[in-house]
């Protein structure tokens, strides 16, 4: 779809709003929906999402390493990850831990960070409870953000190595 | 400095670990986390449990729809669709839920004036009194899991209104926004769009949610709205001594005391003349309080159904300077 103001670039914004008593819905390119004010981190998120997974995972895994088995489907609630770049929305919370190789990066990039601080759900205390779970799931952890630092370095060989070790432990 | 800061919003991103995110859920599915949500309220052991109201979008008219957007209470995206959505809101409305919105949860703190720690006060409160009944999905590393990564954390958008005439007069407000970016903050206008917002009132608030704590981004937010209103009152003084300034305030109040017939964009502008003549001195019988009740008020969703009748832009405009002038009457 064309941007409805200046018709030329895709649009890529999706605007809704109440103006004068009437709602109204546009579909704007980045650079329109900046001039009217409507530049902020969600644009540049669905931007990035895309940037991401056909410049870094795109090209790394499919022409610098053999294919990597990656998950393309969540089982509980059927999103693909098709679904999610398109989006820009995960489909529910077990998303996170089926995507979280392909989507850390861009959270980190958003954020600036990946670690939560702050207000702690009761569910958390009830896992933090089960320290046993924890401590494997932390390892995992662990190297799955290796693998994304090594990703980020274009340090090629040692990705090849976390991602087998990555694949020992869930396998386990 | 609650004259510059007009209201204080904390909204926070919530959902339940059971199901899917709204956009991968059905109708159906919509329904029964509604059903679930409003569940909870009424089994809490909160303010809000014996004493709320639930709106279904589905059940309400456009112009309810959108005077809900007008008061603050929901977004445009919340009304843009009505499959499975409600609102759930206290009779003060102070605290709203609106449940499968961008998230199934987007609880809502409301105050008047510049109150961050009391607003995020009651918000924490209400959602660990949610929390004991329904099971939020909650990751150790991620915080909060939200259906749109932009809110993972703490899922918390702390916001304040502003009335900034004087900086947008002075063109400054473009200028601070670029920098605002740096500090992990965002500020646009509340109504209109472009560079200059309607009324010249904007809305700042937190952009980042995860690695950063509520109550740091909590205070970063406090500490600039500071800074931003220090600098709004300055400015606020130096222009109000010129008599070009002066005149257009006068000029302001008489055109809303006198007008047959006004729309709503230029009774915003006119009302924010007059806002900015009662915070810099120049008019001492108005009291802010009414001027902010109007700007509230003389919305064009929100005049239709107060009036409980669908009426067309001029009956509107005619209404809304009846309205306007009875309420300034000297």
């Amino acid at each position: 779809m064309k941007c409805q103001k200046c018709g030329k670039n895709n649009a890529d914004t999706h605007i809704k709003r109440v103006i004068n008593g009437a709602f109204e819905e546009y579909h704007l390119c980045s650079e329109c929906a900046r001039e009217m004010g409507y530049s902020n981190v969600f644009e540049g998120f669905s931007h990035s999402f895309a940037d991401d997974f056909n410049s870094l995972f795109g090209s790394f895994f499919e022409n610098a390493l053999p294919a990597r088995t990656q998950a393309t489907r969540c089982e509980t609630c059927g999103a693909g990850y098709n679904d999610i770049t398109r989006t820009g929305m995960m489909g529910c919370a077990d998303c996170y831990k089926v995507f979280a190789d392909q989507i850390m990066p861009t959270v980190r990039r958003v954020h600036g960070n990946t670690t939560h601080c702050g207000k702690n759900s009761a569910a958390a205390k009830k896992q933090a409870a089960e320290p046993k779970k924890e401590e494997t799931v932390s390892e995992l952890d662990k190297l799955k953000a290796e693998l994304n630092k090594a990703i980020e370095n274009q340090e090629f060989e040692r990705a090849a190595e976390l991602r087998d070790k990555i694949r020992e432990q869930e396998g386990q | 400095m609650s004259n510059v800061v007009m209201l204080t919003r904390i909204r926070l991103a919530r959902n339940l670990r059971k199901y899917p995110f709204p956009c991968r859920l059905n109708t159906d599915g919509k329904n029964k986390v509604v059903e679930t949500v409003v569940g909870a309220i009424k089994n809490s052991n909160s303010p809000l449990a014996d004493d709320f109201d639930v709106l279904y979008v589905k059940d309400l008219s456009e112009a309810q729809r959108i005077s809900l957007v007008e008061a603050h209470l929901a977004s445009p995206e919340f009304i843009s669709d009505s499959a499975g959505r409600a609102i759930v809101l206290s009779k003060d409305r102070e605290m709203s839920i609106m449940i499968n919105e961008e998230d199934h949860i987007r609880l809502q703190i409301l105050k008047k004036g510049f109150d961050l720690e009391g607003a995020y006060d009651v918000a924490d409160k209400l959602d660990t009194l949610l929390d004991e009944n329904l099971d939020f999905a909650f990751d150790e590393k991620l915080g909060y899991l939200t259906q749109c990564p932009t809110n993972l954390g703490t899922g918390m958008r702390a916001s304040v209104m502003l009335h900034l005439p004087a900086l947008q007069k002075s063109r400054a407000v473009s200028r601070i926004a670029g920098n605002l970016q740096k500090l992990g903050l965002t500020i646009r206008g509340t109504y209109g769009e472009g560079s200059e917002p309607e009324g010249a009132m904007y809305q700042l608030s937190n952009q980042v949610t995860l690695g950063i704590s509520e109550k740091a981004a909590i205070d970063n937010l406090k500490n600039i709205t500071t800074q931003l209103v220090n600098q709004e009152l300055s400015a606020q003084k130096r222009i109000a001594e010129s008599v070009r300034t002066q005149d257009k305030v006068l000029r302001s109040l008489g055109i809303l005391r006198s007008a047959k017939l006004i729309s709503c964009d230029e009774a915003m502008t006119l009302l924010s003349n007059v806002r900015f003549g009662i915070n810099a001195g120049l008019l001492e019988d108005i009291d802010i309080n009414t001027i902010d009740k109007l700007i509230f008020d003389i919305q064009p969703a929100t005049m239709i159904v107060n009036k409980q009748e669908s009426l067309t832009a001029e009956q509107r405009d005619i209404l809304r300077a009846e309205y306007i002038g009875k309420v300034l009457k000297k």
